[in-house]
């Protein structure tokens, strides 16, 4: 899965949590997801584990450490899938 | 430093499902969790312990000036609660942050600070949640003002002597809360 496609599946996840359509719209890797999206920081866990569920990986602690931006969740994403050998 | 974070229950009944399998593994450590289980009402805990959790985290995030979702790097300890309020600490390895907080039906908040001392100094105003609280603020205060400083960070500052003291504003559904330190009827 390359970048864009990985990009447009955190879109699909990360939108019933947000609150700013305006930041989805124009969502890139640089994207926040508390200051860009304005997603409530207890919805951050849904996202975490709707991540998990679409990608039948682990997101451990020290990786939902990092979870704060696109680009961060896309590294974890790819190190995840990388280490289950896809 | 200050710290302060609310949630609006009934916004959170809508757009929270800690129920969900894994959620509470995720932010909260095996005593926490215990504790949740076992309370008559859980949902009141989990709110609670998130709040403490969150506003020591800013309070962390200020001093430090690093971000990071880590909510299992955060416990509650020694959490004593009554029917309208809590109090407790909130360990961590940089240090162990006091804080209390309000309960009731419609809301729970909760405010921190790294000193019991500086705690009980910390005061709090509650607002309407608009998205111009800042001018509404200002419009209706007349001995202070509220503003960001050039990192973004608000301040309460009075319009007297200019003194300023950093502030930590949560918003959540309906309500909006104002905390800062130092005491500012005795700040003139």
């Amino acid at each position: 899965m390359d970048k864009e496609e990985l990009l447009a599946e955190l879109k699909v996840i990360v939108t019933p949590y947000t609150q700013d359509l305006t930041a989805l719209e124009q969502l890139t890797e640089h994207t926040d997801f508390i200051k860009d999206l304005q997603i409530n920081s207890a919805n951050l866990v849904d996202v975490v584990l709707d991540l998990e569920e679409k990608f039948d990986i682990e997101i451990d602690n020290d990786s939902m450490t990092k979870m704060l931006d696109i680009k961060s969740a896309i590294a974890i994403i790819e190190e995840k899938l990388a280490a289950n050998g896809r | 430093m200050v710290g302060n974070d609310l949630v609006d229950l009934k916004l959170a009944a809508i757009e929270s499902n800690w129920k969900r399998t894994g959620y509470l593994e995720k932010i909260f450590s095996t005593e926490e969790q215990r504790l949740i289980r076992e309370a008559n009402d859980p949902s009141i805990l989990v709110w609670l312990f998130w709040t403490m959790k969150e506003s020591a985290y800013k309070v962390l995030n200020r001093m430090t000036g690093i971000r990071s979702y880590a909510p299992l790097s955060l416990e509650c300890r020694e959490v004593q609660i009554d029917e309208f309020s809590a109090s407790g600490q909130v360990w961590h390895p940089y240090g162990t942050f006091f804080s209390s907080s309000v309960l009731s039906k419609e809301l729970i908040h909760s405010i921190a600070a790294l000193t019991a001392q500086e705690l009980f100094g910390i005061s709090v105003t509650y607002h309407k949640n608009v998205l111009n609280y800042l001018e509404d603020y200002n419009q209706s205060s007349v001995s202070y003002s509220l503003a960001k400083n050039s990192m973004g960070l608000p301040e309460i500052i009075n319009r007297e002597n200019g003194i300023t003291y950093p502030a930590s504003i949560s918003h959540h559904g309906r309500y909006l809360a104002i905390a800062h330190s130092g005491s500012l009827r005795s700040a003139g």
